[in-house]
């Protein structure tokens, strides 16, 4: 009788603790707020801070290649956003004015749109929004690159050797871009050849 | 009979666990790889030549999510969309009704009002069958596009697919309804 009641107390116990750990794992993906706060955390499925940024070559609005690593020696904010992205929308406003303010002092914005519709409609969303920076056409290969990105818009801030300095998902205040953007500026060149 | 006793506690606390894990581990996927969007089982529609069949689809929105309308504020975003992919001739889909978006604005622009869907929401269509449809069961398979977002981003467009059964009857049988009997295993009232 005694060893039942130890089973049963064991098996209740066993129930317990799968209810509490299935109810941490799953904190986070439930409700609004905790939606947010999933969707705040750093990108960390895509390439780390301290690492170089993967490299990629895509194709401008007007049909030019553009590579990544062509950018080193400067300051590079990567934005991948879509026309359909409202928090996209957003920042574009302020990328277009961080970009004027910050280009003198060698910092350049490379928005990569991974939209599914076609050049015409990316070309005139990005004159509809002023867009002042470089936009290039992305590919699911570069996605892959950065983590799959699963949720737009999502940074990524380069040094001037190319190397991640922070990414993040999901809009964030504008203070936040001007500080990563400040950070990327202040890192020195390794190699002067480097440099355009 | 208490080992069997005992034997059923440990099923009960497997199955519980196995529950518990496959619901974390669903909810700790990515974004990009769940769903935001689910379907509810969807009845067999009846519907004969002159007499058409309404449907109707109810999805729902895992909190925390809206998606856009079928009829959104701006052309660039992407409308919520019910397509079909009929099994042949013997039917068609009259009209779809979407219902109307709710206005809202969100935390990334206050100023901004969407037409967005939330929570749960229901399409009806109509399934018609022509003079010359052949009598049969039948099953439509559908794609509902969406494209979530929430509070602070946006997720790529997805599709839920969904599958729902059709009987067409005769349209001899004048004032009949396509319903099949009682005897039919295809009743579902």
């Amino acid at each position: 009788m005694k060893r039942s009641l130890l089973f049963i107390l064991v098996i209740i116990v066993v129930i317990t603790v799968a209810l509490f750990v299935g109810k941490s794992y799953t904190k986070g993906g439930k409700g609004g707020s905790s939606v947010i706060a999933s969707v705040l955390k750093p990108q960390d499925d895509g390439p780390a801070n301290g690492t170089v940024a993967p490299d990629f070559t895509l194709k401008t609005l007007d049909g030019k290649d553009v590579s990544l690593s062509s950018m080193r020696g400067k300051a590079v904010m990567v934005n991948f956003w879509a026309t359909w992205c409202e928090p996209c929308k957003i920042e574009m406003p302020w990328l277009v004015d961080l970009q004027e303010k910050y280009r003198k002092d060698g910092f350049e914005i490379l928005g990569v749109a991974m939209d599914d519709s076609g050049q015409k409609e990316i070309a005139d969303f990005a004159h509809k929004m002023k867009v002042n920076y470089t936009v290039v056409i992305g590919s699911e290969k570069v996605a892959d690159l950065y983590g799959g990105l699963d949720g737009l818009p999502t940074n990524f801030f380069l040094d001037r050797n190319g190397k991640v300095i922070d990414s993040f998902k999901g809009l964030r205040s504008e203070s936040v871009i001007v500080d990563d953007i400040k950070k990327a500026l202040a890192s020195e060149t390794k190699n002067a050849s480097l440099t355009r | 009979m208490k080992k069997k006793f005992a034997m059923v506690i440990v099923l009960l606390a497997a199955a519980v666990v196995a529950n518990v894990f496959a619901a974390a581990q669903d909810q700790s996927l990515s974004p990009a790889k769940r769903q935001f969007v689910t379907a509810a089982p969807v009845s067999t529609v009846y519907a004969r030549s002159g007499h058409p069949g309404p449907v109707t689809f109810t999805f729902h929105i895992q909190p925390g999510y809206h998606i856009n309308s079928n009829k959104p504020l701006m052309p660039e975003l992407i409308p919520t969309q019910l397509k079909f992919s009929l099994p042949g001739s013997d039917m068609a889909i009259g009209r779809v009704t979407y219902p109307d978006g709710q206005l809202m604005s969100f935390a990334f622009d206050p100023s901004q009002k969407l037409s967005v869907y939330s929570g749960d929401f229901n399409v009806k269509a109509m399934v018609v069958a022509p003079p010359s449809a052949t009598t049969g069961l039948y099953t439509v398979h559908a794609d509902l596009k969406y494209q979530a977002c929430d509070n602070n981003a946006c997720y790529p467009p997805k599709t839920v697919p969904l599958a729902f059964d059709v009987k067409i009857g005769s349209a001899a049988k004048s004032g009949k309804s396509a319903r099949p009997t009682a005897s039919s295993p295809h009743i579902h009232n």
